[in-house]
C-alpha cells in the first residue's frame, strides 16, 4: 500500500510532464493538421539549450523561460521555412511524415555531432524533500506539477474563453469555412506554433529537470508516451491530451513501482494497443478524417 | 583486385542484395498499397532472429547469451522459418496497424509499435538476449570448404539468387490484377470499395507480403554478418529504405532497387572514406543529418523519384463505349475493370 501511494505520487510528477508535452502535441496537429514528429527532437534541442544557460550561470527558472520562447519562435520559423512549404508544393500527408521525421533526424543528430554522444545532468538548486502521507516530492517536483496545473489552466482559458482560442478551435473544426468568416487562418496557424512550440520547450526542460542524466535522445524516446497520451485522448483533443498525460503517467510510474522498472514503456504500449483495437478515435473524439492539411 | 578489396566488394553485394529484398518488400507495402509502415525493420529484424535462433542451437547452459527456443535447422528451412515468422507477425501488427485511419495517423503508430518493439526486446532479455544481443550466428554452407574471400563471393552469389526469385515474385504481384487492386485502394479508397474490392484484405495481403520479404533480407543479413542487437534495428533504420524508395521512385520495383542501390550503399559507404575531420561520431551523426537532408530534398525537388511508377494505362472497355462495340471484341475480363487512369 505503501509503495502504491508513493508510485502514485511519482506518476503524478510524470504525468504533469506528459501533460505538458502531449497538450502542445495534439495543439499542434489539431490546428494546424500536421503531425509534428520532430516533437521529441525540439524538446531535445529546448533541453540541451536549458543545460548550455544553466552552465552559462543564469539559474534553471531563467532557463526554462528562454527555452520556451525560444522553442516557441523556432517552432513557427520551422513551419514557415520548412512545413508550409512542403504543404503549398502539394506533399500528402504521408510525405509531410516522412518531412517531419527528416526533420527531426537533422535536428536530433546535428545535436549528436555537436555535443557527442555523453549523458549530462543539469546543476539544479538543492531542495528540501516534502512529504504528504507516503508520497514524497522534492521541491523542484512540486514546482513541475505547478507548471504543468498552471500551463493546464492557461490552455483552458486559451481555448474557452478568448477570441484567439475560439478562432483556433474554429480553424481546427474546419478551415475553409473559418477563414471565410474572416479568421486570418495563417495568424492562427503562427500563434499555435508559437503556443505549442513553448509548451514543447517547456517540457523539454521539465523532463530533464526530473531525470538524473540526458542525452541526445531522450526526448525522442519520450515521443512514445506523447502520443499514446495524445491517441488516448483522440489525437487532436487538448482536454483528452490531459486526461490521457494522467492515465499514462500514472499507471506507467505504479507499473513501474509494483512490478519493474522496465515495464514503463510497455503498459505505455498495452494501453496503446488496446486503444487502437477497441477505440482508435480515443477517448473524446470523433478521429480526423481525411482532411488536407491547411496551407 | 587484392583481397581485402575482394572482401569488401563481395560485402558490400551482399548488403545490396539485402537491401534491395528489403525496399521491395516496403515497396509493395508502401508504394504499391499506400502503407506507411514506419515499423518495417521491426519485420526485418524478427526475420534476423528467427534465424538466429533457429540456427545457434539450444543455448548451452551457463552461456553468455540466453534465448527462448533454439535449434540447428538447416539455412534453407531456417531461411524460410525467418519468412514465416516475419509473416505471421505482420499479419498480427496488420490487424493493428491497418484499421481505417488517416495516412500520417497510421504511420505514427507504425513508429510507436517500432520502438516498443525495441523496448520490449531490450528489457526482455530472456527473449533474445536483451540490449547485448545475438552473436556467434553459425555461417551457412562453411562445411564446404570455402576459402575467406571466396566463402563471400560464394554468399554475394547466393544472396543474389534470393533477390532474383524475390524477383519473380515482387514482379508477378505487381503487375497482377490483385497489384491494380492494391494501387486502386490505395489511389481512392472509396471507389475501389465501390467496384467491390475488399480493402483491408488487399492492404493485409501486401503487408504480410511486405513483411515475408523483410523476414527474409534479414534473416540473409544475420547469417552473413553472425551477429543481430537492438541497435542494429532503430527506428531511423526503417527511414533509410524510405529514403531509398523517396529516391528511387515509390511504386516502381526498378526505381526503388536503383534507390537501394544509391541510398545505403553508395551514400552511406562513401562517406566512409571521408578524412576523419572530427571527433569520433560526429561523421556517424552527420551520416543521418544527410540523409534527413536527402530525403527532403527529394520530396522537393523531384517527389515522384528518379524513375517514377509508371501510369497505369488501360483500352477502355468496349461494354461501356457509347458506340455499340463489335460483338466479338476481347476487352478486358469482366473482374478486371479497374480504370483508374491516374
Amino acid at each position: 500500500m505503501h509503495l502504491l501511494v508513493a508510485s502514485i505520487g511519482f506518476g503524478l510528477v510524470t504525468a504533469s510532464i506528459l501533460a505538458i508535452a502531449a497538450v502542445g502535441f495534439t495543439l499542434q496537429f489539431g490546428v494546424t493538421n500536421i503531425l509534428n514528429l520532430a516533437y521529441g527532437a525540439i524538446m531535445t534541442a529546448s533541453a540541451f539549450l536549458a543545460y548550455a544557460i544553466t552552465t552559462s550561470g543564469l539559474g534553471i527558472w531563467a532557463a526554462l523561460a528562454i527555452c520556451s520562447v525560444a522553442s516557441g519562435i523556432g517552432c513557427v520559423l520551422l513551419n514557415r521555412a520548412i512545413y508550409t512549404p512542403y504543404v503549398r508544393r502539394g506533399t500528402g500527408l504521408f510525405g509531410m511524415i516522412i518531412v517531419t521525421i527528416s526533420v527531426s533526424l537533422v535536428v536530433e543528430f546535428t545535436l549528436q555531432a555537436i555535443h557527442g554522444s555523453s549523458f549530462v545532468s543539469l546543476s539544479l538548486p538543492a531542495t528540501r524533500s516534502y512529504h504528504f502521507g507516503a508520497m514524497v516530492f522534492t521541491g523542484l517536483q512540486l514546482a513541475i506539477i505547478a507548471i504543468a496545473v498552471l500551463a493546464m489552466l492557461c490552455v483552458h482559458v486559451l481555448l474557452r474563453y478568448t477570441k484567439l482560442g475560439k478562432a483556433m478551435r474554429a480553424t481546427a473544426a474546419d478551415p475553409v469555412l473559418a477563414r471565410s468568416c474572416g479568421i486570418s487562418t495563417g495568424r492562427v496557424i503562427d500563434l499555435t506554433w508559437l503556443v505549442s512550440g513553448a509548451m514543447c520547450g517547456l517540457a523539454g526542460v521539465v523532463l530533464v529537470i526530473n531525470v538524473t542524466s540526458f542525452d541526445t535522445s531522450t526526448g525522442g524516446e519520450f515521443l512514445i508516451p506523447i502520443v499514446a497520451a495524445a491517441i488516448l485522448g483522440g489525437v487532436g483533443q487538448p482536454y483528452g491530451a490531459m486526461l490521457g498525460a494522467v492515465i499514462i503517467g500514472v499507471s506507467t510510474e505504479v507499473a513501474a513501482g509494483l512490478f519493474d522498472p522496465t515495464y514503463k514503456d510497455m503498459v505505455s504500449f498495452v494501453i496503446l494497443v488496446g486503444f487502437l483495437l477497441l477505440r482508435p478515435q480515443g477517448l473524446f473524439a470523433e478521429i480526423a478524417t481525411q482532411k488536407e492539411v491547411v496551407a | 583486385m587484392s583481397a581485402a578489396w575482394q572482401f569488401y566488394f563481395a560485402t558490400l553485394i551482399v548488403y545490396l542484395g539485402v537491401d534491395i529484398l528489403a525496399v521491395w518488400g516496403l515497396n509493395v507495402q508502401f508504394g504499391i498499397a499506400g502503407i506507411g509502415n514506419f515499423a518495417f525493420i521491426v519485420f526485418q529484424a524478427t526475420g534476423a532472429y528467427t534465424m538466429a535462433v533457429l540456427t545457434l542451437g539450444p543455448p548451452p547452459v551457463g552461456s553468455f547469451q540466453q534465448y527462448i527456443g533454439g535449434a540447428s535447422l538447416p539455412f534453407p528451412l531456417a531461411l524460410l522459418a525467418a519468412g514465416l515468422v516475419a509473416g505471421l507477425l505482420s499479419v498480427v501488427i496488420g490487424l493493428i496497424g491497418l484499421r481505417r485511419v488517416r495516412a500520417d495517423y497510421q504511420a505514427m503508430v507504425f513508429l510507436v509499435v517500432s520502438l516498443i518493439a525495441t523496448s520490449v526486446v531490450n528489457n526482455l532479455t530472456g527473449l533474445v538476449n536483451g540490449p547485448a544481443g545475438l552473436s556467434l550466428i553459425p555461417k551457412p554452407f562453411a562445411g564446404l570448404g570455402f576459402g575467406l574471400v571466396s566463402y563471400d563471393w560464394f554468399y554475394a552469389g547466393m544472396t543474389m539468387g534470393v533477390c532474383a526469385i524475390a524477383y519473380l515474385f515482387v514482379r508477378r504481384l505487381t503487375r497482377s490484377p490483385l497489384g491494380r487492386a492494391m494501387r486502386a485502394a490505395r489511389d481512392n479508397e472509396h471507389a475501389a470499395a465501390a467496384v467491390g474490392k475488399n480493402i483491408l484484405g488487399l492492404r493485409m495481403t501486401a503487408f504480410v507480403f511486405g513483411g515475408v520479404l523483410a523476414g527474409i533480407s534479414g534473416a540473409l543479413l544475420v547469417a552473413f554478418i553472425g551477429a543481430w542487437a537492438p541497435g542494429s534495428w532503430l527506428y531511423p533504420e526503417t527511414f533509410v529504405f524510405f529514403t531509398a524508395i523517396v529516391v528511387g521512385g515509390a511504386g516502381n520495383d526498378l526505381g526503388v532497387a536503383t534507390g537501394a542501390l544509391l541510398v545505403p550503399i553508395v551514400f552511406l559507404e562513401t562517406t566512409r572514406y571521408l578524412p576523419n575531420f572530427a571527433a569520433p561520431g560526429v561523421v556517424d551523426a552527420l551520416q543521418w543529418v544527410m540523409v534527413g537532408l536527402l530525403s527532403l530534398a527529394f520530396l522537393w525537388f523531384r517527389p515522384r523519384g528518379l524513375i517514377p511508377e509508371r501510369r497505369q494505362r488501360f483500352k477502355p472497355d468496349p461494354a461501356t463505349q457509347r458506340r455499340p462495340a463489335p460483338v466479338l471484341a476481347s476487352g478486358p475480363a469482366a473482374g478486371e475493370k479497374v480504370g483508374l487512369d491516374d
